[in-house]
């Protein structure tokens, strides 16, 4: 068991310590602890040693032995003889400073320190607490090895240990006891002189310790449970790993992972010793067990990473890379300008490499040097910023096929290089690095979508970060449907399939945007849900209506007071939709040249709205992103200037600006950017008083995804408007507000099994609810005849629509099915009956709301 | 009070009347008889001003009163101008003329109005004696506007030892985040609009670019009289003072109030009617932008992830490059390709998140820059010739050389240009014309290192 600097640093850390290790003391096995220095003191004697003056080494040698007293009477202990001792003998080396040419070791001595006291004084305190524990002297266990590539000083402060099972050292512990304390960070060499072993040095002791003892496992305790399916920073829902290979977790702790020292793992391979990282704070959460694992593993990606800050050098030559020499010369250009490399992609003509940053690269001209120097033997070009967004997980190869929606994420982009590493356990693409922050948390989700992260395998995945450390599982809100059920039970009994809308539901969301108090206006974008009364409804609760056509202004005006606000946003409308909506008391909204240039004179004497493409695109998939190049929305910027003299010569008035980026979005900063963005265009247009940043708020619909925060979003809105107070703020929700309000109810119509594939056909189709097969959208889908039965079956859900993709969900975990059951697919309040079509002549699922 | 109308059908803009109290200066404005268009101008912690500066702060309020008229003024752009509260005098009223006639150039441009048919100041004739001299303390105000330019003039003061106070117009997170950055002591003077302004522009009103540095300048003399600062350094460059086109024969300067003519105008004026010992003037005039940019790479290494002199994202500050450069803008182009030949390569596009010119959809702005196949967009950049000279220097760096629009560059471009001087040398030299005043000489050696 390995317990870093702040776990030794109280008495009451020291007592959780004592409490674990006797915990498994009564498991019957013999514990062995590893521990750091208090923390802090590590790095005040390495200041120590770096001091030349006597006086001051002499001062911050006091300092430390009163740490160590201190501690003394927070344990209510005396101070154990072994702790004065070691003051004493540090007292000494402070005092004399090392001896000429003896600097380095010197060194070592002083900084190795820090273990044989915390080490010392914790065995006396576990002694004292009734666990007899037997202080052991690391350097007598861990013999340094010297390795041909080492120099003094890496010998000496960054030393390997060769760590293979040792069935004497075995023999001797176990006639000295049943609880061990030993050091972490030092070990003795050949020489018999006190070494040190670097960076991750304690978690390495425990690793060099675990295959030495052959110990049934290493316990790594620190403050987390344990690795994640990526950085839980950047992405809350990131999973638990509950279960890795010891070359999976190498990888991930290599390419991202702070956790874990990746060199800690490889002493335990061989002898096969599981690793396993626990919460010292929450004993009872599971961690992530590190072992061999082979033959039980499901195929998955077990995480995903990125590394920013890389500068590619990509190399181009004509037939030379296979002159004998040539590539050797090239690499001897990275060193002799003091730049290591570390991707590396190869094609017939070209080689390129990844440099890491370093403040030689940023700082000094080593790339202009270095580029100089290859200029001579090749062409070469510097591209950065780049940064690598890594897969990890066994066997990648044989998932490319799953990770199809992953890598058309990666086609929108320029990928400048892809690495597969031959032990088949990463796939790494180099990208610019200003995409990462967007991409990381949407790849997580996509690969959650695509199946290929196993979330649901609970033998691998444990809970999400969020739900672990963050504000809990706000996910995790029943849907309004499971206290409904038996009054959605009788109304599938007379029909189905059919839509159902909760209108409570509804409301709620109204409500929850008006704690937006950035927002000045809120247009419900009709197209997600037109039903008449929820038209009323979010009329009634202060929303404007938003409509994009002359029949959704004309359900509008059939449903609403003609004093509620609206707003038409058409695209590649015709000229007479314009003249209709021009009639009516909807702000017009312009998104192309083509209207204003063309048929300049509808609009004179009319204030209208522009919606500008801000050139970039966002949303859960590609066919909801409304912004980039690649999307039909919104007048590029180029064009801005064209408008606005067409407008002019018309006596039109830009009264307002609108952008759309997409929709599903759940990330609070970027209405913040679109806001920024637009503001600082207003500014140079003059007659903007409006800005509409757009709906596309998200709904989560998955497992582990989380809620756009609300009072997150209010907050990034009212920053930006207190910078442009003079602008009013509209934004246009539509999926928001009805999504969850509506459930679409089937009834089981056959079953079917094709190999190991179960299907599960249902009355309601792709003609009822397009969205899973245009979108890849995902709704939850439950078996309401038997909502409390545990799921035991993977069933595709399909309709009966005679399409192939009349597929309503994948691999769907559910009670074994009958015929008539009634199934209920959730959140279809948005773009469903809106959607529906009459494709193989069936009906329309009808519409019912209810209170 | 009457109703607002569309103030291009109005006849004569007024200057109402101007007056100051416990900190807040109120400029008062009107199109004919209409309702009054308030301006408000908050001076934080104002203290109590000395007997012996009043007729000083009267003077450069005065002052502030007719400069910031110009966003008012120009909603209606009408032929005729009335000051209520006292006729100017003819030099006041000599610069008010050209102030609005050159600052409003590129206005007149976009809305096809002749400015110079329409500005004329009443004015009268009066021999005012030159103003004495006040004894303010040796400090300099110095604006921060977020960019590159006002940190170069910082830290080149700070390295002079000269006390100095950082200052800037107006609500803006990533201003305030600048200041906080150069560790000066900062002022935060607050500008409100006329909330009517708004209502005009909805009405109608003619709208674009006004002399929005004249504007600052006049609140920082106001400022400078009040809290005893004896110099304001701007930090405007040589190439503010270029034409940025030529319109029915007239030179039109999108950023004339950053010109060389201005300075000298208001710095004079300053001297003559404020303060003889109140200086302004500019501590970049000597310098092109290629040398100001050879400055920041080597004094701006402490702000690299908090500047930005982008048109576009300018006053939201994010921690992301891409929430303070938007990439799209001349602004973003022009302080990338300037910057590019004096700092190594990664630390460049570290600050801006991405290699704009290895983007080849960015082409088209690049060539503006360039004045290539286009004019000179309006925009606060570079002379062209300075943008071919960082191009034509990149394209013999093996570093730069290959990417997208440098290799385009020295295909397509660089050979139309032979017989021109396509050196960076020339634009590192100093021009011997600037207003700093002695005890400040010294920054501007800083500014020009090696």
């Amino acid at each position: 068991m390995k317990f870093g600097g702040t776990s030794v640093a109280t008495a009451e850390r020291w007592q959780t310590i004592g409490k674990l290790a006797a915990s498994r003391r009564a498991e019957g096995v013999r514990v062995l602890v590893v521990v750091s220095a208090l923390a802090g003191v590590t790095d005040a004697l390495k200041a120590l040693s770096a001091e030349m003056d006597g006086g001051k080494r002499k001062h911050a040698a006091a300092a430390i032995a009163e740490r160590h007293h201190a501690l003394a009477i927070d344990m209510g202990i005396e101070l154990p003889a072994r702790v004065a001792e070691r003051l004493e003998s540090l007292a000494h080396l402070a005092a004399d400073g090392p001896a000429a040419g003896q600097e380095l070791a010197w060194q070592a001595q002083v900084q190795a320190h820090g273990e044989l006291l915390s080490s010392a004084m914790g065995a006396a305190f576990l002694s004292a607490q009734h666990l007899p524990t037997t202080w052991v002297d690391s350097r007598d266990c861990l013999k340094a090895v010297a390795l041909p590539n080492q120099n003094e000083r890496t010998r000496l402060l960054s030393a390997m240990v060769e760590a293979t099972p040792d069935a004497a050292l075995q023999a001797r512990l176990a006639g000295q006891g049943e609880v061990f304390i030993a050091q972490g960070f030092i070990a003795r060499d050949d020489a018999e002189r006190t070494v040190l072993l670097g960076r991750g040095g304690s978690d390495t002791s425990a690793a060099y310790f675990g295959a030495l003892l052959k110990a049934a496992r290493v316990e790594i305790w620190t403050d987390v449970a344990g690795m994640f399916s990526a950085n839980p920073r950047q992405v809350p829902g990131a999973r638990l790993l509950k279960r890795l290979d010891y070359l999976e977790a190498q990888e991930i702790a290599s390419t991202g992972a702070k956790v874990l020292h990746p060199r800690c793992l490889s002493p335990l391979r061989e002898p096969r010793v599981p690793l396993l990282i626990k919460d010292t704070n929450r004993p009872e959460l599971d961690g992530t067990e590190i072992g061999p694992h082979l033959r039980e593993a499901v195929t998955s990606v077990k995480a995903i990473s990125t590394r920013k800050g890389i500068t590619l050098v990509s190399m181009e030559s004509v037939g030379m890379w296979q002159q004998v020499g040539f590539l050797s010369d090239v690499f001897n250009q990275f060193t002799k300008h003091g730049l290591s490399v570390d991707l590396i992609g190869s094609a017939e003509t070209n080689v390129t490499v990844s440099l890491d940053p370093t403040e030689n690269l940023l700082d000094s001209d080593a790339v202009a040097a270095l580029a100089a120097d290859l200029a001579k033997v090749c062409r070469v070009k510097v591209i950065a910023p780049c940064a690598a967004v890594t897969l990890v997980g066994r066997g990648m190869r044989s998932m490319l096929h799953e990770l199809s929606s992953v890598l058309a994420e990666f086609g929108q982009l320029r990928v400048h290089l892809i690495s597969q590493s031959s032990n088949n356990l990463n796939l790494t693409f180099v990208v610019d690095e200003d995409v990462v922050d967007e991409l990381l948390p949407r790849l997580h989700e996509l690969l959650l979508r695509s199946g290929s992260l196993r979330s649901d395998d609970d033998v691998q995945f444990g809970p999400t970060w969020q739900a672990l450390y963050g504000r809990g599982e706000a996910q995790m809100v029943p849907g309004w449907w499971r206290g409904e059920r038996q009054r959605l039970m009788n109304l599938a009994a007379e029909r189905s399939p059919r839509y159902v809308y909760h209108l409570p539901t509804i409301l709620e969301r109204a409500r929850s945007l008006k704690t937006l108090d950035a927002v000045d206006q809120c247009y419900y974008a009709v197209k997600a849900n037109t039903h008449p009364q929820i038209l009323k409804a979010l009329a009634a609760e202060g929303l404007g209506l938003e409509s994009v056509s002359p029949g959704e202004l004309q359900a509008i005006d059939q449903a609403v007071p003609a004093d509620t606000p609206r707003l038409f946003t058409p695209n590649f409308a015709r000229r007479e939709d314009y003249v209709t909506a021009l009639a009516t008391s909807a702000s017009v909204t312009l998104d192309a040249l083509h209207p204003i240039e063309q048929w300049g004179e509808v609009f004179a004497g009319h204030a209208i709205m522009l919606r500008v493409d801000l050139g970039r695109g966002l949303g859960h998939h590609e066919k909801v992103r409304t912004g980039g190049s690649s999307s039909k929305f919104g007048l590029p910027i180029e064009h801005l200037g064209r408008f606005i003299e067409c407008a002019e010569r018309h006596n039109v008035r830009i009264k307002g600006l609108h952008a759309h980026l997409g929709s599903g979005i759940l990330d609070a900063a970027h209405w913040g950017e679109v806001y920024g963005q637009l503001a600082a265009l207003a500014d140079r247009i003059g007659s903007v008083e409006i800005l509409n940043i757009g709906g596309g708020l998200g709904v989560p619909s998955h497992p582990g995804e989380q809620p756009l925060d609300m009072i997150e979003l209010n907050r990034v809105l009212s920053e930006v408007k207190a910078t442009y107070p003079q602008y009013k703020l509209w934004m246009e929700p539509g999926r928001y507000l009805v999504a969850e309000s509506g459930v679409l109810l089937s009834r089981v119509t056959q079953l079917k099994a094709k190999g190991e594939v179960r299907y599960l056909g249902t009355d309601a189709g792709m003609h009822n609810l397009i969205r899973p097969a245009l979108y890849d959208a995902w709704h939850e889908i439950v078996n309401l005849s038997r909502l409390d039965d545990a799921g035991t079956t993977l069933y595709q859900v399909v309709g009966p629509i005679c399409e192939s993709g009349d597929v309503l969900g994948n691999d769907r975990r559910l009670p074994e099915t009958h015929e008539g059951d009634v199934m209920l697919i959730a959140q279809a309040g948005a773009y469903g009956a809106v959607m529906a079509s009459h494709y193989n002549l069936r009906d329309a699922a009808d519409e019912i709301v209810i209170e | 009070m009457t109703a607002l109308t569309d103030p291009r059908d109005a006849q004569v803009f007024h200057f109402v009347r101007h007056s100051y109290a416990n900190g807040v200066a109120e400029l008062v404005y009107a199109f004919d008889g209409g309702p009054e268009l308030i301006e408000r101008i908050r001076f934080p912690d104002a203290p109590a001003l000395p007997a012996e500066r009043q007729a000083a702060f009267e003077a450069a309020l005065r002052l502030l009163h007719l400069v910031a008229g110009v966003s008012y003024y120009k909603a209606g752009a009408t032929t005729q101008i009335q000051v209520d509260d006292g006729e100017p005098d003819t030099a006041t009223a000599e610069l008010l003329d050209a102030l609005y006639q050159h600052g409003l150039a590129e206005f007149g441009y976009r809305n096809g109005l002749e400015m110079h048919e329409r500005v004329r100041f009443p004015r009268h004739e009066e021999t005012i004696d030159a103003a004495p001299a006040l004894g303010l303390p040796q400090r300099t105000l110095v604006p921060i506007g977020g960019g590159k330019d006002s940190l170069v003039a910082v830290e080149s003061l700070k390295r002079i030892g000269a006390e100095a106070t950082a200052v800037w117009v107006g609500n803006s997170p990533l201003i305030a985040a600048c200041a906080e950055r150069t560790g000066l002591p900062r002022l935060n003077i607050g500008r409100e609009l006329s909330p009517l302004l708004f209502e005009l522009n909805r009405l109608g009103a003619y709208n674009g670019h006004i002399p929005v540095t004249a504007v600052n300048s006049a609140i920082l003399a106001v400022a400078a009289v009040l809290y005893g600062f004896d110099s304001i350094t701007f930090a405007n460059e040589r190439s503010a003072s270029a034409a940025t086109l030529e319109y029915e024969g007239r030179q039109v300067n999108h950023q004339w109030s950053k010109g060389f003519t201005f300075e000298h105008t208001l710095h004079h004026y300053l001297h003559q009617r404020v303060a003889a010992d109140l200086h302004y003037c500019s501590l970049l005039r000597p310098y092109s932008e290629l040398a100001i940019t050879r400055a920041f790479a080597r004094l701006g290494n402490d702000y690299g992830d908090v500047f930005s002199s982008c048109n576009r994202n300018f006053r939201i500050l994010g921690p992301r490059p891409a929430d303070r450069w938007c990439g799209q803008c001349p602004k973003c182009h022009f302080v990338f390709l300037a910057l590019a030949p004096f700092m190594p390569k990664p630390r460049l596009l570290s600050i801006f998140g991405r290699n704009l010119l290895d983007d080849e959809t960015q082409a088209a702005g690049f060539d503006a820059l360039m004045e290539y196949e286009d004019h000179k967009p309006f925009e606060c950049v570079g002379e062209g010739a300075e943008a071919r000279a960082a191009m034509a220097t990149l394209a013999q760096r093996p570093e730069w050389a290959e990417d997208a629009l440098v290799k385009r560059f020295a295909r397509d471009i660089a050979p139309q240009l032979s017989g021109q001087n396509l050196d960076l040398a020339p634009w590192l030299q100093a021009s011997p014309h600037h207003l700093v005043p002695p005890r400040l000489v010294a920054a501007l050696d800083i500014v020009g290192g090696e």
